[in-house]
């Protein structure tokens, strides 16, 4: 464990990426303590400029925009998150479980999963918002469905090899009933697998729900959101850049530093984590 | 061989079908069907119900679910996506245009982002963990970690605001000529381009590196073969055949970059059309948008996995 430890902190980019993350989560649990000025009330005139009274002047309806900025991140952290693990653990269940059962389920799984592949994320999104609405338990469902099916393929993908090991055929001998060898036999030797997936699609969450916040398609006004606060920054553009320029520096530092540290600890972990399954 | 092929197409056929029902099912039969999605339950509550049912009558939702399912179906293949519910315009004329621009967009990105990932990928490979690998791999990790609504705008900054090289919103109107489009479109194929640079790059330097470490490469080297042919005509296609299916997987990462991407500039393309439908709530666009993207990101797939079945004898069996 120490080795391990020893070999991510050779990893500049990784020790670089780790202090990016925990810095932007002190920050969101920390927010509602450390906020100058209530994000929610109109406080002052529209847009005024950075200053004494407020660190970053206000946003176009007279907010503070400092505090706004670091209540920003919070739903959007939490829904990522929230997504990611559903993705991670429920994707792992069902790959696992297509590789244990095979036959008409696994086959069904696999062509769910092709399908959700060809439908463009924030095409899926739209359609499932278009019918059911645009509330936050409807998105994270939506995005943990959308990040699932990578994972129940490098789950189903390891499964398979999980189902030639010694171990795994000799409770099936004993005759343990399926539930229990893919709870008790499978998913422990999966766990470092499901946690880097668990990561991966946390960052690609991230990406997803601040770029549909930003389309319209996310979180919905009031709530304090980078990806909305670009979109409302738009519209002062040439007057006031830096309305965009603050969130965009916080949502990138943010998903920058998640996928430096995973390369790193992935890469520490001699685990080949991302090839070309992540970002979007 | 023949037959391997004709498994891959009759498998992207069922796929197709297999999401229409399911965009069917999403958008008409779980949440009630067309007019209940059109309209809000404020606006629902206040038709008289035997309005409604003529209306439901009208448009064809007083049948079973089943029967609409199918008579979406053979509409689909048909290319009639249906009548929009408020201004009874046919969906298909709706994105018809939109859909020609996005894939104009989608093309000039790759045209460019196909050569200049190849070859970062390969020089990465090539100087495996050394200092351009590094700086190629980092580089990648940022060019797909930042989003494009953000590169969008900062480029909106730097080179319509300050710079004013370039207009930050797209004047272009849908029916214009293609080279109209693409001569107005600079910042747009800029921002997508880093996003796909980066993916594309990183998935060809992993396929790369593998080639490389192979022991064929190794076999050529001491048999004297000179270093530049070992790379462009052994490892070369080695590394890049297999990467093909991962490359066409980026089809689906790519449309969701450009629809975003042409909400920034207004370009007049699905993108623009997409947020429209949905806060018009216009069910036939959305899913005439969800089905000719998947069309397009089906086929991608499947002339790669033909292209691999067809350039790597090893996979012909």
């Amino acid at each position: 464990m120490r080795g391990f430890a020893r070999s991510i902190l050779r990893r500049r980019l990784a020790v670089l990426g780790l202090a990016l993350v925990a810095a932007h989560l002190a920050i969101a649990l920390a927010a509602p303590l450390i906020v100058p000025h209530d994000p929610f009330k109109l406080l002052d005139a529209p847009l005024e400029p950075p200053g004494a009274a407020y660190l970053l002047g206000t946003d176009e309806l007279g907010r503070d925009f400092f505090s706004r900025l670091i209540m920003g991140g919070r739903v959007a952290i939490a829904a990522a998150l929230a997504a990611g693990f559903l993705a991670a653990f429920g994707g792992g269940l069902v790959g696992l479980a297509a590789a244990y059962y095979r036959g008409l389920f696994d086959d069904v799984v696999s062509r769910l999963v092709e399908m959700k592949l060809a439908i463009p994320a924030i095409l899926f999104v739209s359609l499932f918002v278009t019918g059911f609405g645009q509330t936050l338990p409807v998105l994270v469902f939506v995005m943990a469905v959308i990040k699932m099916m990578g994972v129940i393929r490098t789950a189903r993908a390891q499964g398979l090899v999980l189902m030639e090991q010694g171990y795994v055929k000799a409770a099936i001998l004993r005759g343990e009933r399926g539930p229990v060898v893919i709870l008790r036999e499978m998913l422990p030797n999966v766990a470092d697998l499901l946690s880097v997936e668990f990561a991966l699609r946390s960052s690609s969450a991230m990406l997803l729900v601040s770029a549909l916040s930003f389309l319209g398609l996310g979180l919905s006004p009031p709530t304090p959101d980078w990806g909305l606060m670009i979109h409302d920054g738009l519209q002062s553009i040439r007057s006031e850049p830096w309305l965009i320029l603050a969130p965009a520096l916080c949502i990138s530092t943010l998903v920058v530093g998640m996928n430096f540290a995973i390369e790193g600890v992935a890469d520490a972990a001699g685990l080949e984590a991302a090839r070309g399954t992540a970002g979007h | 061989m023949i037959v391997a092929v004709a498994r891959r197409i009759a498998l992207s056929l069922l796929t197709l079908v297999l999401l229409a029902i399911f965009v069917f099912v999403a958008t008409e039969i779980m949440p009630g069907d067309a007019l209940d999605v059109t309209l809000s339950a404020d606006e629902l509550a206040m038709i008289p119900p035997e309005r409604l049912a003529q209306m439901k009558r009208e448009l064809g939702l007083d049948r079973p679910a089943a029967e609409r399912l199918v008579a979406f179906l053979a509409g689909t293949v048909q290319l009639d996506f249906g009548l929009t519910i408020i201004s009874r315009t046919p969906a298909a004329d709706i994105i018809a245009y939109p859909l020609r621009n996005s894939v104009l967009l989608a093309g000039a990105v790759l045209a460019a982002a196909i050569p200049l990932a190849l070859a970062l990928g390969v020089a990465a490979a090539y100087r495996y963990r050394r200092a351009l690998d590094n700086a190629v791999s980092a580089g990648a990790i940022i060019g797909y970690s930042v989003p494009e609504f953000v590169i969008a705008t900062v480029l909106v900054i730097l080179f319509a605001v300050l710079w004013p090289l370039f207009p930050a919103t797209i004047t272009a109107a849908t029916r214009d000529p293609a080279h109209v489009l693409l001569a107005a479109a600079p910042l747009p194929v800029a921002t997508v381009l880093i996003g796909s640079i980066a993916y594309l790059a990183r998935i060809l330097r992993v396929g790369m590196i593998e080639a490389l470490a192979s022991d064929f490469v190794e076999r050529l080297r001491l048999t004297g073969v000179p270093e530049w042919r070992v790379l462009l005509l052994h490892a070369l296609p080695a590394g890049v055949i297999p990467s093909l299916t991962a490359m066409a997987l980026y089809a689906a990462s790519l449309v969701s970059g450009i629809v975003v991407v042409e909400l920034v500039f207004a370009y007049p393309g699905l993108g623009q059309e997409l947020v429209r439908a949905v806060t018009r709530r216009e069910v036939h666009v959305i899913q005439a948008i969800a089905l000719s993207s998947a069309v397009v990101v089906v086929g991608l797939n499947l002339v790669a996995d033909l292209a691999i079945l067809l350039l790597d004898p090893r996979t012909r069996r």
